[in-house]
């Protein structure tokens, strides 16, 4: 890919320059995932074919007057942040001392980035986290001060308006120091059919004793391609909770690459995905188990029909010195006609003797038994279907500690 | 006289190439009560599957008519709103779905095809309150998970609970009495004894006479090979129970 040129922000300062640099080397050298990249090779795309890569974001700010900033309703309370055509926009600091916010610009000015930016992967091992740091300018960075409990959650909503197709890459930093406690709400949405690729970084910071409850809802247009990598590292008995939500679009992937760095670290990573016509949904999981007594559990569900594609790639590493460690992992699809297609790769790469660790994939349709006894009944067969599909679903959804959010979730 | 409620004539039924029901005929009329006996494994629950639309069955030749209409037509919903309920020899397990939730489903769905009003939580909650107190049902068991777990006799009690909200006008049992001891069996007789008045009609098919020691057929019929092959009263059901069936397989042969 030729990089257009655009005058990214803070090109004066050496460091970043520097970093967007070798994020340039490190894609191109990468260059965009093919069938025949490991990592990739059921969700591989090429978005220089949409003809959308020289969209510049900078041309889609909107104005003060715009509809956007009309606050949504939301079933429950929050702070609220928005991301909108790509741009974070404005500032809604009405937070409360012991939560800082600032823009992903302002917080590398400022200094408070140099120990978490870019520090959480290898952009060599991750083409579209290098491509995101060629391109470094949007984002935002939330701190969470040490034994700060937010008694609401954060709101972040990725709003996407553009007439016009755009091409966004955003980097948000969280960092939640120790004892601290946090909700983040991600809600990606577009209003009108457009066609646009965001590309989304996620650099999370859990310190000791730390909690990071992690909910992502998307629901975009269907011609939305959407990848998302969420790097998280987690200190001694912190936990990282999240819950993926994936409504039709034609190429979503959201990808969890997880460390448990210190003892009693836990990850609970949940997704459910559910395509109807020609989607693509890909959820991809690491959970790296480089220290003693750490947990993971992972259920992921899908709910397929039409010409959909779903794909699970789970992997759960454990290093030889993360003795006492448990890793679970499941995966099941439902595919509700002859059309739709799931690949499932789990990978269990277990380097220590002392562990409890299992893995497990189901496809299949919905029990012909079980909604021939719903029909005796007199259940039409299509709310018997839905009968079966939510609860089918529940399982996963029921995994969702907070009843407001879970309910929001759930609806389309 | 009463009306005529089920009209089977001539039906030829089966799975893949295999015939299981060959010209079997029967007519029930509002009210009664009828029983099919025939040894195991003759194929009696084809006559029962058939009857309320389960997939997988091939009908080659003749009619079912139910309260004047095709049933053959009819979808497995249409049927139970129609008023066909069969209680089932092996009850369905579905988790995720509780009993409660799924109950005010199929009244609901029921009552929408009888052209009557749905009812609301607090309305259907009160129903289904008493007539699971009227049937030993401890409450405690309408919030789990459908059959999930259920030992055979709250099975069947589950299934006996579904046909006095449903309130059919046919109710099949299908080998009722299979695994129940002899309380479950009685609760489940006077249940279906609670429900029976002039219009709804029973039929019940069965290898083995003891549930009609708890329900009075009006009616017993002979089944064997694909048919009845004898009618009577229920001193049908006497002789099987002293002879077996083996007296009437052979007067066919």
């Amino acid at each position: 890919m030729d990089f257009f040129v655009k005058n990214l922000w803070g090109e004066d300062i050496p460091s970043l320059a520097g970093l967007r640099d070798k994020g340039k080397i490190s894609f191109a050298e990468q260059g965009f995932p093919t069938i025949k990249t490991e990592a990739w090779k059921y969700s591989y795309f090429q978005p220089e074919d949409l003809g959308i890569l020289q969209a510049d974001v900078s041309e889609h700010i909107c104005g003060e007057d715009c509809h956007c900033h009309e606050k949504q309703d939301l079933p429950f309370d929050a702070y609220r942040l928005k991301i909108c055509n790509g741009n974070v926009s404005g500032h809604h600091f009405d937070f409360p001392e012991g939560i800082l916010v600032k823009s992903l610009a302002e917080a590398i000015y400022d200094g408070d980035v140099k120990n978490y930016l870019n520090k959480s992967f290898d952009m060599n091992l991750f083409p579209f986290a290098a491509l995101n740091t060629a391109y470094l300018e949007q984002g935002l960075f939330v701190c969470v001060e040490r034994g700060f409990c937010a008694d609401k959650p954060i709101y972040l909503n990725y709003h996407n308006h553009a007439e016009k197709n755009i091409f966004c890459n955003i980097r948000n930093i969280f960092v939640v120091e120790s004892d601290a406690n946090i909700v983040l709400i991600e809600d990606f949405n577009s209003e009108k059919d457009g066609q646009y690729f965001c590309n989304t970084v996620n650099e999370i910071y859990i310190g000791r004793n730390a909690h990071f409850r992690h909910y992502k809802k998307q629901n975009e247009s269907a011609k939305a391609h959407h990848i998302a990598l969420n790097c998280v590292n987690v200190k001694q008995n912190g936990t990282y909770t999240s819950f993926c939500h994936q409504n039709e679009c034609i190429f979503a992937r959201n990808e969890t690459y997880v460390k448990l760095l210190e003892e009693g670290a836990e990850a609970k990573v949940d997704a459910v995905y559910k395509l109807q016509n020609n989607g693509h949904s890909d959820i991809t999981t690491n959970i790296r188990h480089l220290a003693e007594h750490t947990v993971s559990n992972q259920l992921v569900k899908g709910v397929l029909s039409g010409n959909s594609k779903g794909v699970f790639q789970g992997q759960i590493h454990i290093a030889p010195d993360a003795q006492k460690t448990q890793g679970y992992q499941l995966h099941q699809a439902l595919l509700l006609s002859d059309d739709a297609v799931v690949d499932c790769k789990p990978e269990l790469e277990i380097f220590a003797d002392d562990v409890k660790c299992s893995h497990g994939a189901t496809s299949g349709d919905l029990d012909k038994n079980q909604l021939f006894y719903m029909q005796s009944r007199g259940i039409p067969y299509d709310e018997a279907k839905q009968i079966l599909i939510d609860a089918y679903l529940n399982e996963v959804y029921s995994h969702i500690a907070d009843d407001e959010i879970r309910q929001w979730i759930q609806k389309k | 006289m009463s009306e005529q409620l089920l009209k089977i004539t001539d039906l030829c039924a089966g799975v893949a190439e295999k015939q299981i029901l060959k010209n079997l005929s029967l007519t029930v009329n509002e009210g009664e009560v009828h029983a099919i006996m025939g040894p195991n494994g003759a194929g009696k629950s084809t006559l029962s599957n058939v009857l309320t639309g389960k997939f997988g069955y091939e009908i080659t030749g003749g009619t079912i008519e139910f309260k004047g209409k095709n049933l053959l037509e009819l979808k497995p919903e249409e049927r139970a709103g129609e008023g066909i309920f069969l209680c089932m020899q092996y009850p369905v397990e579905i988790s995720g779905v509780s009993v409660n939730n799924f109950l005010k489903h199929a009244v609901n769905a029921v009552r929408k095809y009888r052209g009557e009003k749905e009812l609301d939580a607090a309305e259907f909650l009160k129903l289904l309150k008493s007539e699971a107190k009227k049937l030993n049902i401890a409450p405690e068991m309408l919030k789990r998970e459908l059959n999930v777990g259920f030992s055979g006799g709250e099975k069947k009690r589950l299934e006996t609970l579904q046909m006095s909200l449903l309130q059919p006008s046919l109710a099949i049992l299908d080998e009722a009495d299979s695994g129940l001891d002899i309380d479950a069996l009685k609760m489940v007789a006077e249940g279906v004894n609670s429900l029976r008045n002039q219009h709804n009609s029973l039929l019940i098919i069965t290898h083995h006479i003891n549930l009609l020691d708890y329900i009075n057929p009006d009616f017993v019929h002979i089944y064997a090979d694909g048919r009845i092959i004898k009618s009577g009263g229920k001193e049908l059901a006497e002789i099987v129970e002293k002879n077996g069936y083996g007296e009437f397989l052979q007067a066919v042969e």
